[in-house]
């Protein structure tokens, strides 16, 4: 059974509708990646998942509906959702965010190992512990929120555009460390791109929007394979 | 020399009165962006209880920490029950429910205590104290410890424990915290209730001082909007400080400047109000609010 279900979602801000039907599903421990040009309902899909829109149909994770459940709520069940813009507080310092990652453990020990991790994947995240949020670069900033979402020790992590706006090389370095995450702790992936070859290169499955529905699905290595979907989908 | 010392003393003292309440306008704005009109009414409310704890016999450093939680909880009460209805609408809206809020508790007091001004006890000795070859009173240095306590208490709890941290994050970023399992809502509340024990010490303090009745902190909560101005209106800290400067500048003006007297010294705080809403209209700790056009 996969993980997170989605089943005929229609969500929409206000009167304009945004997805007409949306069905998809993320296997345990598997990366999945949405892609689909600006638009087509890739925020909003993961905005429906943890409640940040209002949407009818179905959306199932480890089996158990979320239909009216509250963001907190939702994200309490075990989704780490990095939301377009990264969602850092500013005002607060790099161990205050890393500390609201972590907050709702009880796992004492684990915390602790798993800051070491998250320190050993991102140094520079320790060497600015004390520093305000707001003093990190994009490329930092993305990691502070990559490393909070892993320390809320997530079922499924929910990644809007890791790399939007970031140099290629620390790009790569970013999806190096989302692939470790979901490899060794067996943490699923629902990642959203612009960039469709990184991302099919990191997926075992993907699917494609087109103005808030799926146009096409496939595994990833079938939609890389595939000339005619590359060329009219993925805009290379 | 020695008299402006003890001028500066007691005016610390005031400050520190102005302070707390000042904290807690400056606690629901953080979490709400709204300068809550009910609260000089709410800790006016809450030092009634007080005296009515200690006259039926309760020690007064017991029915202190007793006022507060229940200043807490009513705090939380009248978030829960008065403002989320409300919660998302307009900050106009927020505004006239506080005015209105205000109004109803003065006339609840007014209600159920009557208009006679009370004797309120105070807890410190009447004696003064030389320090330095200054005379300070043992009330003035009494005010001074509590208030520096319940401030110190809340600045550990907002920067140095879970609770705190998260309050702060659901005031600052409240999506953000909503997508970290932060429970915003209830942080509001909290704010309030945290808000309504703080401002409850103001009025605890100042009693002994102007007499308990309804309308006991209608000139206190004009002290205190001048020191949250004056701080920067988001700084807890600023709060404080603020507090602090106008109740000195307060006193020393009174005392100094023969044609304010005690009768302007009001005005002196709206002076201040009105200076630093043209000159530095962030305050000393605020931070410049910057807005993307």
């Amino acid at each position: 059974m996969a993980l997170l279900e989605l089943e005929e979602v229609r969500a929409g801000y206000g009167p304009t509708s945004v997805l007409h039907g949306v069905s998809l599903s993320v296997p345990e421990g598997q990366i999945v990646s949405l892609l689909g040009a600006n638009g087509a309902g890739k925020t909003t899909t993961l905005r429906s998942i943890t409640g940040g829109v209002q949407w009818t149909g179905d959306i199932r994770f480890a089996g158990r509906s979320l239909r009216r459940m509250h963001t907190e709520d939702v994200v309490r069940c075990g989704i780490a959702h990095v939301p377009e813009g990264r969602g850092i507080l500013t005002e607060l310092t790099v161990d205050e965010n890393l500390k609201l990652g972590s907050h709702l453990r009880r796992d004492g020990a684990a915390v602790r190992k798993d800051y070491d991790r998250v320190f050993e994947y991102f140094p520079v995240l320790r060497e600015r512990r004390r520093l305000s949020a707001s003093t990190l670069s994009g490329g930092e900033q993305q990691m502070l929120a990559l490393a909070r979402a892993f320390l809320t020790k997530p079922r499924l992590m929910l990644l809007d555009e890791p790399s939007l706006g970031l140099a290629p090389l620390i790009v790569r370095s970013i999806f190096e460390i989302i692939r470790t995450i979901n490899t060794e702790d067996q943490v699923a992936v629902l990642l959203v791109e612009q960039n469709a070859r990184l991302a099919l290169e990191m997926s075992s499955e993907a699917y494609v929007l087109e103005v808030g529905r799926v146009a096409v699905r496939g595994s990833s290595s079938e939609l890389t394979g595939n000339d005619a979907v590359r060329r009219s989908y993925l805009g290379y | 020399m020695q008299e402006l010392l003890q001028q500066v003393v007691s005016g610390i003292a005031t400050g520190g009165i102005f302070a707390s309440l000042a904290l807690a306008l400056v606690l629901i704005y953080n979490a709400m962006g709204l300068v809550n009109f009910a609260q000089g009414e709410m800790a006016m409310l809450a030092t009634f209880v007080a005296l009515a704890l200690i006259d039926h016999g309760m020690n007064y450093w017991i029915a202190f920490p007793v006022t507060l939680v229940i200043a807490f909880a009513g705090g939380i009460a009248i978030e829960r029950v008065v403002i989320r209805p409300v919660e998302r609408a307009p900050i106009l809206t927020l505004v006239i429910v506080t005015l209105g809020l205000a109004t109803l508790i003065n006339g609840l007091a007014g209600f159920i205590f009557g208009y006679v001004p009370r004797a309120f006890p105070s807890p410190f000795p009447v004696q003064t104290v030389n320090i330095l070859g200054a005379l300070a009173s043992y009330q003035d240095l009494g005010v001074i410890a509590v208030s520096a306590v319940v401030l110190l208490a809340i600045y550990l709890l907002l920067q140095h424990t879970t609770v705190g941290l998260t309050m702060r994050a659901a005031a600052h970023h409240p999506e953000a915290s909503r997508l970290l399992g932060v429970r915003v809502s209830w942080m509001l509340a909290l704010g309030w209730g945290l808000a309504s024990a703080v401002g409850s010490v103001s009025g605890i303090m100042v009693a002994p001082i102007l007499l308990l009745q309804p309308n006991m902190m209608q000139t206190i909560i004009i002290y205190a909007f001048a020191a949250a101005v004056l701080g920067g209106i988001e700084s807890p800290i600023g709060a404080v400080v603020g507090g602090v400067i106008v109740g000195v500048t307060v006193n020393l003006a009174g005392v100094y400047l023969p044609f304010v007297g005690g009768d302007l010294q009001l005005a002196v705080a709206l002076a201040i109000i009105v200076g630093v809403l043209v000159l530095k209209p962030n305050g000393l700790f605020g931070r410049p609010s910057v807005r993307r056009v």
